[in-house]
């Protein structure tokens, strides 16, 4: 872009544009998570919160074996969560990448909107019912002479609530990831004796490698994040760290612990993030 | 090649089941909806809107839904003015920390809700402001403007770079061309990005849970019925939401995606 | 089963409330200028107290509005008034051993015993309930209250083992008992299951430990921990065959439903709730407030309490007991609430088989709450 290089002590117009959204960000975002950071090494007296510099919510957290126990707990669902997720999500992305025309793609992907604009609750209320003892499913199971089988409140349930929020999103992150990449290598592979499995395993997947990391790393967020599918459908059983921290305010004004809860959980998701996206961008070496 | 034919199959009959997965909820809660069982189960009760005259009639779900027209109104505003100021400031200038500005408005949809709700209730409560609508707006404000940011920089980048530097040529200052050339071309961008954001936002419930207080929104409402004395209300409740969001998604569409996605086909195919 | 519940739902007043606020609601714009009119009352209270079945025809009565937060558990209580300026909640329902706490934080206001007929009190215990009083000075009013004992599935327990909390343990219970996710009541009865009686909540480091030892016992049964609607929904559709930690306030609601549920104070004895009304420190509209206890303790407002949708509260003065006797003998019946009965919850505490709910006497709220995360955990 060749634009008049402007040399001026202060660009009012340029100052215009760029200030409104870091004078936001600052009181609205960065303020409120440095004060929770803060938070954390405050103290609680009779249920009000006195600020303090002191170490005892990150000794008394950290010290806790629940604590780790919810913590491994929490990254191992997320990471199955993911996993899973982009299992399924793959052959249909695939399918919907390559398999069907522009204009099935198009209404595919606008189907895989709507979801997001439905309640999450109301979604995850539904699924309590279907697989409720006495649900949908188990009913159906019965005709066929099955079941009962025992789907809520288990970890099956919680990873349920989980597709349910992260699917979509994947789906169409890695269908955006497949349709990027350049087919005419597909088919060069493929003509010179590439079997289909090894085309998509050495050639579509190490090609579309950025996006379709950057849509685990979404999944793993989400489902790090979120606690409604581990609390209405896994019955908090064991509780995972979202749960964990709307447990502690609700006990007591307890804040400063749930910071702590907070904060960990903060640094897991950047060092994750971190680790996700270098390995995304990392040029690729010889094969 | 039989093969290849059955693994094409295949894949379509999974792309099926995946799109039975994703709308077995959506489609099942439509059918409580009109399920007169406060606790439905299989075999369905009879027919029955008892759950929509009850939400209906009940006053506090019409206020709720009056806070969050409120607050997705004055998000979508706020935030879409907010993203259309960054993806400009992204599309022409470039400056020191230019990483650090964008990572400045496009981290907080990566960070967990739940995290937010409470760092943001705790910031609320100690400069005396928690409980207030506005102060879901400004929540909803940071986690809308990336969308809106995103949509509007993908316009501007089909923009001519010579456009302004020809409008500023022929005499126009630097604001009239923003005026004149610079809005007018991203026009559909700014509607369909409002909408989007009053469609994220109208649909937000952990942070407006935490910091909502008196002041609930429509979520929050399905929330504490979800919690509380569950009934097929939440159903009712939520096809309404379903509704508004929907409108508003197929504004955004019809206005700009559809057309953003041919002009990028048409950008990649030259 | 749904046309008897729906019945219990929309009485004929409230839907009178309701044709009009279906009118208003209709007229969209105007609705906010119309109620800013009336006088908007906050309310923090446990799930239900707020909906329109117990205030809707006080609402219409006096112009009023109630604009309710709902909160589950005391801790959450004092949490949620702490994060509010002061003067938000005009009203505050309280659980009765938190109004201690609420008095010594400085959260409520002061009451005048005048204003009240404690004579009528079908117990001598909910005119003087304890931490109500302080310094001769009243502070907050009981409005009604409940037992909680062992709930069940009539299908997977029988009434015998429902006499005693050993039932939670029973092996084709594995998975199937529920927690309602609250410490107090879930780790009180294990203090009596291990026979503490009147001393549950006053536990030395020996009992104290024998307390946790049993409560963990029971973690492999454990089926899920829930909150108020979890709770309801999984004893409903069988995912969990007994609870552990409520009473006939949430079995109550199903049983009218249909539901096979059942609760019993068993022979270790059984806990009461009770909940009490408080004025908001700095309330701007303590008059009508007033009112309005004075009203949920008339005989109407005791039925209401008594037949409320969301969960039901035992009547505590005998003219409200007549009252409900006079006009919903069935419910009465179901609940013990006409003299002479034997499961006569005033019969029951006269016998000493009903403790009150208190906080822990020698730990604090927060090492019980530690314990209860960690036995979730475990």
């Amino acid at each position: 872009m060749t634009l008049p290089a402007k040399k001026k002590s202060f660009d009012l117009y340029a100052m215009t544009w760029r200030l409104p959204i870091i004078v936001w960000q600052l009181i609205f975002f960065v303020g409120p998570l440095l004060f929770m950071l803060a938070m954390s090494f405050f103290v609680v007296k009779n249920y009000r919160m006195v600020e303090a510099f002191e170490f005892t919510n990150w000794e008394r957290m950290l010290g806790r074996g629940y604590f780790w126990d919810s913590y491994l707990l929490t990254l191992g669902l997320a990471s199955l969560s993911t996993i899973v997720a982009m299992v399924i999500a793959f052959p249909a992305a695939y399918a919907l990448a390559f398999k069907v025309s522009d204009n099935v793609r198009r209404w595919a992907i606008f189907l895989l909107i709507i979801p997001f604009f439905t309640s999450y609750l109301v979604r995850t209320f539904a699924w309590y019912v279907i697989l409720a003892e006495s649900g949908v499913i188990n009913a159906f199971l019965g005709y066929l002479g099955l079941g009962p089988y025992t789907m809520l409140n288990t970890k099956f349930g919680t990873l349920v609530g989980y597709m349910t929020l992260t699917l979509p999103l994947v789906v169409i992150l890695q269908t955006f990831a497949l349709s990027n990449i350049d087919t005419r290598l597909v088919e060069a592979a493929q003509n010179l004796g590439c079997k289909p499995f090894a085309a998509v395993w050495r050639v579509v997947i190490p090609l579309a490698k950025t996006g379709l990391i950057i849509a685990a790393l979404f999944c793993f967020i989400l489902s790090f994040g979120d606690f409604v599918a581990p609390y209405y459908l896994g019955g908090s059983k064991p509780p995972t760290l979202p749960i964990l921290i709307i447990d502690t305010t609700k006990s007591g004004q307890q804040w400063p612990r749930a910071a702590v809860v907070a904060v960990v959980m903060m640094v897991t998701l950047f060092a994750v993030a971190y680790a996700a996206l270098t390995a995304a961008y990392r040029k690729r070496g010889r094969t | 090649m039989t093969l290849e034919r059955g693994l094409t199959w295949f894949l379509r009959a999974w792309v099926g089941v995946v799109f039975v997965f994703v709308f077995t909820p959506i489609i099942f809660s439509l059918i409580f909806s009109f399920n007169s069982q406060r606790f439905p189960t299989i075999p369905l009760g009879e027919f029955s809107t008892q759950w929509y005259e009850t939400i209906l009639a009940d006053r506090d779900v019409w206020q709720a839904a009056w806070t969050s027209i409120i607050v997705a109104v004055s998000t979508s505003i706020l935030a879409t003015f907010l993203g259309f100021c960054t993806a400009y400031s992204d599309y022409r200038y470039n400056f020191r920390f230019k990483g650090a500005y964008l990572a400045l408005i496009l981290l907080p949809p990566t960070i967990p809700l739940i995290i937010m709700a409470l760092a943001m209730l705790a910031w609320f409560s100690r400069i005396g402001a928690s409980g207030q609508v506005w102060s879901i707006i400004a929540a909803h404000t940071v986690l809308t403007a990336p969308f809106a940011m995103a949509i509007i920089r993908l316009r501007l980048s089909q923009m001519d770079d010579n456009l302004e530097a020809a409008a500023w040529n022929l005499g126009a200052s630097e604001w009239a061309t923003m005026r004149h050339v610079v809005l007018p071309f991203c026009k559909p961008a700014i509607v369909s990005a409002a909408c989007l954001c009053a469609a994220v936002s109208f649909d937000e419930f952990a942070i407006a849970w935490f910091v909502s207080g008196l002041n609930k929104t429509v979520p929050v409402v399905i929330l504490e019925i979800v919690t509380g004395n569950i009934d097929p209300q939440v159903n009712a409740i939520g096809t309404f939401v379903f509704l508004t969001s929907m409108t508003l998604v197929v504004a955004a569409q019809l206005l700009f995606i559809a057309r953003a996605a041919r002009g990028m086909k048409q950008g990649a195919e030259t | 089963m749904a046309s008897n519940n729906k019945s219990s739902f929309l009485t004929p007043s409230r839907r009178d409330v309701l044709k009009y606020g279906g009118a208003a609601a209709l007229s969209m714009p105007f609705v906010s200028r119309a109620w800013a009119q009336t006088v908007e009352i906050n309310m923090l209270a446990w799930y239900g107290h707020g909906e329109p079945d117990i205030v809707g025809e006080f609402e219409a009565a006096n112009n009023v509005k109630f604009k309710p937060k709902y909160y589950a558990g005391g801790d959450n209580m004092l949490g949620l008034i702490a994060q509010s300026p002061a003067g938000t909640y005009d009203i505050i329902l309280s659980d009765g051993e938190f109004v201690q706490q609420l008095n010594a934080a400085g959260y409520i206001e002061e009451l005048n015993a005048a204003d009240y007929n404690f004579d009528d009190m079908l117990h001598d215990d909910f005119k003087q309930f304890p931490g109500h009083w302080a310094d001769g000075k009243l502070h907050s009013v009981m409005v009604r209250c409940g037992h909680l004992g062992v709930s069940y599935n009539k299908n997977a327990v029988t009434a015998e083992e429902a006499q005693s909390y050993k039932c939670f343990w029973k092996p084709e219970l594995k998975g199937k008992v529920g927690h309602f996710d609250w410490h107090l009541p879930s780790l009180g009865m294990m203090s009596l299951t291990n026979g503490n009686g009147a001393g549950l909540w006053d536990l030395d480091d020996a009992k104290w430990a024998a307390v946790k030892e049993t409560t963990m016992s029971l973690r492999p049964q454990a089926g899920g921990f829930f909150d108020y609607g979890g709770t309801f929904n999984s004893l409903k559709n069988g995912e969990m065959q007994a609870m552990c930690g409520i009473g006939d306030w949430i079995t109550g609601v199903l049983e009218k439903d249909g539901a096979p549920v059942a609760s019993v104070v068993p022979k270790e004895g059984g806990i009461q709730w009770t909940e009490s009304y408080c004025i908001g420190k700095g309330s701007e509209k303590q008059e009508i407030v007033k009112k309005f206890i004075q009203y949920m303790l008339s005989p109407d407002g005791q039925v209401k309490s008594a037949q409320m949708a969301a969960y039901p509260g035992f009547a505590i003065t005998k003219a409200g007991r007549a009252r409900l006797n006079e006009v919903d003998k069935k419910e009465a019946e179901r609940t013990g609430q006409v003299d002479g009965m034997p499961n006569d919850p005033i019969t029951l505490i006269k016998e000493g088989r009903i403790h009150y709910r208190d906080i822990p006497k020698q730990q604090s709220l927060e090492d019980w709450n530690d314990f209860w995360s960690e036995y979730k955990n475990a």
